[in-house]
């Protein structure tokens, strides 16, 4: 199981916090796909997977960094942590199929967040809105690359 | 959710930079800086002497010329330099300011990046310095040009309430202008801009360029006497800017002193609420209240004012009172014992006075940290402009609410304020939004902003007895603050 730490989201803080542990979970989600022998038929589409996550955690810190403006620094209220957790048990010995379903999920859930923050974000950080926007095509597009699996 | 952790528990005593070095202070005179979250002592600073004051400002004039000589292409190449360490320890800045002043993380990198905006802003000198000139200006045949040329040593002392943010409202445009800069930081606050000059000395400025001094008033009192020091810069309360707006004036320096406020936002009937409620949170409650720029009085024009004290009141309960370091937390502490003994005061005098207290923060309990500086949301109603919570600036959580007929009424009072720094309306109706920005004699305007606060490009100032001077913080105003004008007429025979 991996371990994870997702917060309540009420400031922009936890917001990109929270976004940082999706962004570190998947990774780690497909770096434990990819080391399963019973999935090495996508052991580089997880690994090329996790990779890209990782490179998106940089991406969330750049954005927390140049767009953050304490003018329009509002409490958040509508973005419910329960609404985006993801499951971190994961399946050992599945089937590549499988275990890209099991994937699959976790794109569907952080494109989920995303849109919907993007949509927060319009109000109180709009420079913000096309990384969000951006960060949910990604993860459509990375649902896309595990269904050809 | 785990708290942050800080750059360090104790940053030992912080030292003065003069002349390119870290030097002692040999003052006898030492106070303990501690996190208003906790109540730790997590530094100590020194009170400087007037010597060792008048020995930064002697390094920096003695400096001043080769500075001066060096030219503006090479003075933003440090700039450049110092952005991109300054991006690099974004971060650690942010932690050490929210440690030390008790401001939310959120608030803190806010803060952070509107220091790192300035940078950005001086490293434009190139063209922000450029004269002008005019051929056959003076006749035929004959030129004029004007050439924006530097002074010397110009000097700021800071507020506790923006560490980070205030001294960058100055020294940058100082020191890339071709002046030299000596910054007396809050002797509360002395952890970030020690930091900051650990950066600023890898940005590769010359010795003697940028100063600290860490101190009080022999600090301030010699920034005044020191015959080469140029002008002063200054951020605080109103007594203590009007203070150092005379004390300069009568030494012929240059001044520019920006002193408290009493802030007004106005919700007109026609607001959007919810959006309305969320913005305003930030603007009284962010920094606890602690902002030059943070509403006090909250002004509900006509039948809005039921619905919005409702969603107010249930807004205001469900915020976050915690440590700064922890991410989640929607408003830190207020800076000390005597900052919050000040706060408490003022709620009992609203008590006394007849307000009806409808939400009470004296008594917050915080989890963790019940010996820290906290004050949660407090909510007074039935606020009647003849009281003193009306007038007088609390710098604390607390809210004024009052009730009016209409814009006018609500323009008529806050013109009756001795202060005039920032004012917001929020409504929908573009007809009383200009009404409101033509009207309004403050510095800053909000129109559906609370927290209306001038980027580094443009100009930060109040207006009345929040501002005392001319020229801005911030922008070409800071340009022209820092530098003169001269007329060259060329007449080549």
């Amino acid at each position: 199981m991996i371990q994870s730490e997702f917060p309540e989201i009420t400031t922009f803080g936890t917001l990109v916090r929270f976004a940082l542990e999706l962004e570190r979970v998947a990774a780690m989600v497909y770096e434990e796909l990819a080391s399963d022998p019973s999935c090495a038929a996508g052991a580089d589409t997880f690994k090329a997977l996790a990779e890209k996550h990782r490179a998106r955690m940089a991406l969330l810190e750049e954005t927390r960094r140049e767009k953050l403006n304490e003018a329009v620094l509002e409490p958040i209220s509508d973005i419910r942590r329960a609404d985006y957790l993801v499951d971190t048990a994961v399946p050992k010995g599945a089937h590549v199929k499988g275990s890209a379903a099991f994937a699959a999920v976790v794109e569907d859930t952080s494109a989920k967040f995303y849109r919907d923050t993007a949509r927060i974000a319009k109000s109180i950080l709009h420079g913000a809105v096309p990384i969000f926007e951006r960060m949910a095509k990604e993860n459509a597009s990375n649902k896309a690359r595990l269904e050809g699996l | 959710m785990a708290v942050l952790d800080p750059v360090s528990k104790n940053y030992g005593k912080m030292k003065n930079y003069v002349n390119g070095e870290w030097v002692d202070s040999e003052s006898s005179k030492v106070l303990d800086v501690r996190n208003p979250a906790t109540t730790d002592v997590i530094a100590q600073v020194p009170l400087s002497t007037k010597d060792e004051t008048r020995a930064a400002i002697d390094a920096a004039q003695e400096a001043w010329w080769s500075w001066r000589e060096t030219a503006p292409g090479d003075r933003a190449r440090c700039f450049f330099k110092l952005k991109t360490i300054m991006e690099r320890e974004y971060e650690n800045i942010a932690r050490i300011i929210s440690q030390e002043q008790g401001k939310t993380i959120d608030d803190a990198r806010g803060e952070t990046r509107r220091c790192i905006d300035n940078v950005d802003t001086a490293a434009g000198i190139t063209s922000l310095q450029m004269g002008y000139n005019l051929e056959d200006g003076a006749a035929s045949n004959i030129d004029e040009e004007v050439i924006i040329s530097p002074l010397g040593v110009f000097t700021a002392v800071c507020p506790f309430n923006f560490p980070g943010m205030v001294p960058f409202w100055f020294w940058p445009y100082a020191v890339a202008t071709g002046n030299m800069f000596v910054v007396k930081p809050s002797e509360q606050v002395p952890i970030t801009t020690q930091y900051m000059f650990k950066l600023i000395e890898q940005a590769g400025f010359p010795p003697g360029v940028i100063s600290l001094v860490n101190g009080k008033e022999d600090a301030v009192n010699t920034f005044f006497d020191h015959k080469d020091v140029k002008g002063v810069s200054f951020v605080g309360s109103t007594p203590v800017a009007k203070w150092i707006y005379k004390m300069a004036g009568e030494k012929g320096k240059r001044v520019q002193a920006q002193g408290g406020a009493k802030n007004s936002l106005i919700i007109m009937p026609d607001a959007v609420l919810d959006k309305t409620v969320n913005n305003m949170l930030a603007s009284f409650y962010g920094c606890a209240g602690q902002r030059c720029l943070a509403g006090s009085n909250m002004i509900a024009i006509g039948d809005i004012a039921e619905p919005l004290l409702k969603k107010w009141l249930e807004a205001s309960k469900n915020l976050k009172v915690g440590c700064g370091l922890d991410e989640s937390s929607q408003m830190g502490p207020v800076v000390s014992a005597a900052a919050k003994a000040k706060v408490l005061g003022y709620i009992q005098k609203g008590v006394d006075e007849g307000a009806k207290l409808l939400l009470d923060g004296r008594n917050i309990k915080v989890p963790g940290y019940e010996k820290g500086h906290f004050i949660g949301p407090t909510v007074f109603d039935n606020v009647t402009p003849d009281m003193a919570i009306a007038k007088e600036e609390i710098f604390g959580p607390v809210v004024c609410f009052h009730r009016m007929k209409n814009l006018d009424e609500a323009i008529e009072f806050i013109h009756k304020s001795p202060f005039g720094n920032v004012s917001s309306i929020y409504t929908q109706n573009g007809r009383s939004a200009r009404d409101f920005r033509y009207k309004t004699q403050c510095g800053n305007i909000g129109i559906n902003v609370g927290i209306a606060a001038a980027m580094a490009y443009f100009p930060f100032a109040g207006y009345k007895d929040s501002f005392f001077g001319d020229l801005h913080g911030q922008g070409k105003d800071a340009i022209q603050f820092f530098t003169d004008r001269k007329v060259v007429i060329t007449r080549w025979f």
